[in-house]
């Protein structure tokens, strides 16, 4: 019997994804821990998007299984499975009609909270991710591309998710911004310690954010390796990313502000 | 000028006649928002009809009006009520306007944003009315703009069948080879058409997302 | 979400308004009339004698092109009374045939209107707006004809000229030279109704379609033949009124009872002449009708 504290919050069980003609994922097994990192790494049409929306069900697997807090997650009401993760994506996908307030609102207003409760979590978040509290009747528009994407994590914590999705959320923004944005992020989960599972193709960013490392090609999970053994690892497809990144890759590798 | 003082001394027949006018026009694109939002919301959700119902909209766009009129006045219960017929046909004629623009509109909202709106356990209805909806709503207007004007304009005919409005002194002055009568119907006409437009274009403005 | 509650007040404001436009009526009469000179000289008519005897104001719809303009216009209570004539509102409207008994298609006339569209019929006017075939008075003079059944045998010697309707109605032409075994020199010419006196005066053609109270019957000294066989139907001349409009001022029964049998053939033929032929004001012609008359409920 699996000890309750180290059972796997997300779990694939030989999970295979198949589109008209392409295998996008095939023979997938894997588990996430509570309060982990796992990092999704991988180039371009590796497969890891499709994995990460596995989990909160914007993609149904073909076979095998998913399971989510022990439960196959197909046997779950499909809503209530999505408020409990938080899903952070690409250039943020905040609602341009939503002052950033009503967007971070928006999940807990649906779940009922009473008005008090969201303006003062709304206030909390917009402290939690570095944010002044003028921003909260700002638009989108008028915001810059690191503030909006602050404002995307503050919105997918609202509602106090355990798990966080997030799908390359710092790859549109300038180097500086994003290096300001993975610093906050560490100092975030130490704080929380959330499940999370981050899609990424930057191998700094991997080293420095993630608890594990999952590296997959061409639909299939390669191997799932610390920071540390990631950058001695002889695994072909390991020392081939580690190649392409180049130098000053140790000193990522070591968790902690750099 | 002789068509001003036509207008001010017959004024309670031209407002009489406009009110027919609105009635017609605004009833009409009433039943078409209804019929036509949820038929292009729909469409933008299914793409597979997309096809066969912005086809059937536009064949309908085709029929001269006058020819519509006519062969639907040998329909029965609809036949013996002019009104109820220039009603039908006007709401026939704003259905494509409308029915694109929605499709266009709802299709025009970002994907990244419905993806996220997804991720984060919106219901399909949720996401409908309060993300899809909202950030359509201008280019939806912008249908509803075209499908007034149109009205306004196919409503001056319906007088041809009896149906009132202010085609009725457009044809009298034709009968009575009276230009101030022909103008005293157009005129009016013209400016609903202008105020309509500029009316929901303002309405447009105020509500285009950001 | 919180921008449509701004809008929502101005929505319902325009919807109400929408509303009011539907089609309503006031302490007031609407008369209608058709596009042609009597139907709007009767038109008229009923419009002073309202004025003139009761507090009502009168609101005047003329020039309604045709007779399913009208009838569409009286169910939906934009106007509300109108001068039809009893054999087309039996043909067009009732879509029934005609016989040739006056007062028996005024009663059917009568009864399925109020039992069908809440209709009812004021007394005649007094005249017979049927077709009306004529030649030269002087032809008719010296020849000796009367009817139409003695005029048949001289047509193979005539032209005949009709309007396109008459032409094309399969109880207008079809039907006449059948009952009246007419046979022309050669086929009838079309022509507008408005010039078929004219054509007739001046010798174009022998023998005519047109109305009966057409007014240059007597100006260009024209003659009816007697329609001794029956062929056409009675087209009398009569006020349509909502049976509503009725109930709710009595008052205009005693004045449409009034205009009752006030109009002959030749009376008519008069009116429609003088604005027609001389291009006088109907109004001025029409009040001088009623002054003339002296009516009064």
């Amino acid at each position: 019997m699996p000890d309750p504290a180290t059972a796997p919050v997300i779990e694939f069980r030989d999970v295979s994804f198949r589109v008209a003609d392409t295998q996008v994922l095939a023979g997938l097994t894997l588990q996430v821990s509570s309060g982990e990192t796992l990092v999704l790494l991988g180039r371009s049409g590796s497969g890891k998007t499709t994995t990460l929306k596995l989990i909160n069900r914007l993609v149904s697997p073909t076979s095998g299984e998913v399971r989510v807090n022990g439960m196959p997650n197909c046997e779950v009401d499909v809503t209530r499975l999505r408020r409990g993760m938080g899903y952070v994506i690409q250039d943020a996908g905040l609602f341009p009609h939503f002052t950033v307030e009503r967007n971070i609102g928006l999940v807990p207003k649906i779940e009922g909270w009473p008005k008090e409760k969201i303006r003062a979590r709304t206030q909390e978040l917009l402290q939690l991710v570095g944010l002044a509290p003028e921003i909260a009747a700002r638009y989108p528009h008028q915001l810059s591309g690191g503030q909006r994407q602050r404002v995307g994590v503050a919105r997918a914590l609202a509602a106090n998710p355990e798990i966080l999705l997030m799908d390359e959320p710092f790859a549109a923004l300038d180097p500086l911004t994003r290096d300001d944005l993975q610093r906050e992020f560490l100092l975030l989960q130490q704080r929380l310690h959330k499940t999370v599972v981050f899609v990424t193709h930057d191998l700094r960013e991997a080293l420095r954010l993630g608890s594990r490392i999952a590296l997959m090609e061409a639909g299939k999970l390669v191997t799932v390796l610390s920071p540390e053994e990631f950058v001695k690892s002889t695994d072909p497809w390991a020392a081939a990313y580690v190649r392409a990144f180049g130098d000053g890759l140790e000193s990522a590798a070591k968790r902690g502000t750099s | 000028m002789n068509v001003v003082r036509f207008l001010l001394h017959n004024q309670a027949q031209v407002l009489e006649l406009t009110a027919e006018h609105l009635w017609l026009v605004g009833i009409s694109t009433l039943f078409a928002m209804l019929i036509g939002i949820p038929l292009g919301i729909v469409i933008a959700h299914r793409p597979r009809l997309n096809k066969p119902v912005l086809a059937g909209a536009n064949i309908i766009q085709t029929i001269p009006s006058l020819a519509l009129f006519g062969f639907l006045l040998p329909v029965p219960w609809l036949g013996e009520r002019s009104d109820r017929l220039a009603i039908l046909a006007l709401t026939l004629y704003a259905l494509l306007p409308i029915i694109r623009n929605t499709y266009t509109g709802i299709c025009g909202v970002d994907p990244a944003v419905l993806e996220a709106g997804r991720g984060m356990g919106l219901t399909k209805s949720q996401l409908l009315f309060q993300v899809e909806l909202p950030l359509a709503v201008s280019v939806i207007l912008s249908g509803v703009r075209v499908a007034v004007v149109i009205a306004v304009g196919l409503a001056t005919i319906a007088a041809a069948i009896g149906a009132g409005g202010l085609g009725e002194f457009i044809f009298r002055g034709l009968a009575m080879v009276d230009n101030r009568v022909i103008l005293a119907g157009a005129i009016p006409a013209a400016i609903l058409a202008l105020l309509a437009d500029v009316g929901v274009g303002w309405l447009e403005k105020r509500l285009r997302a950001r | 979400m919180r921008r449509w509650r701004q809008f929502l007040p101005g929505f319902v404001l325009s919807l109400g308004f929408l509303l009011s436009c539907a089609p309503q009526h006031a302490n007031r009469v609407v008369v209608g009339s058709k596009n042609f000179t009597e139907s709007f000289i009767l038109g008229e008519v009923i419009a002073q004698q309202i004025e003139q005897h009761t507090n009502l104001k009168v609101e005047r719809r003329f020039y309604l092109a045709g007779t399913y303009i009208c009838q569409q216009a009286i169910l939906s209570g934009r106007i509300d009374i109108y001068p039809e004539y009893t054999g087309t509102a039996l043909t067009a409207v009732l879509k029934q045939k005609a016989s040739a008994d006056p007062s028996d298609v005024y009663q059917r006339v009568k009864g399925e209107y109020e039992s069908r569209f809440g209709l009812t019929l004021g007394p005649a006017f007094g005249f017979n707006d049927t077709f009306a075939m004529e030649i030269r008075g002087e032809d008719a003079r010296r020849l000796g004809l009367k009817t139409l059944s003695q005029a048949a045998g001289y047509a193979p010697h005539w032209r005949a000229g009709f309007g396109y309707e008459f032409m094309e109605r399969p109880d207008g032409y079809q039907g006449l030279a059948e009952t009246y075994g007419l046979h022309f020199a050669e086929p009838p010419r079309i022509m507008d109704l408005g010039l078929l006196a004219r054509a007739l005066k001046d010798r174009q053609i022998d023998f005519a379609g047109g109305n009966a109270t057409d007014g240059l019957i007597p100006a260009l000294d024209l003659f009816v033949l007697a329609d001794d066989r029956h062929y056409f139907p009675p087209y009398e001349a009569v006020p349509v009124v909502r049976e509503q409009l009725l109930h709710d001022h009595p008052e205009l029964r005693s004045i449409l009872g009034a205009l009752g049998h006030t109009i002959s053939d030749s009376e008519m033929q008069q009116m429609n002449y003088a604005v027609d032929g001389q291009h006088r004001d109907p109004q001025e012609v029409v009040r001088e009708f009623l002054r003339r008359k002296n009516l009064s409920p």
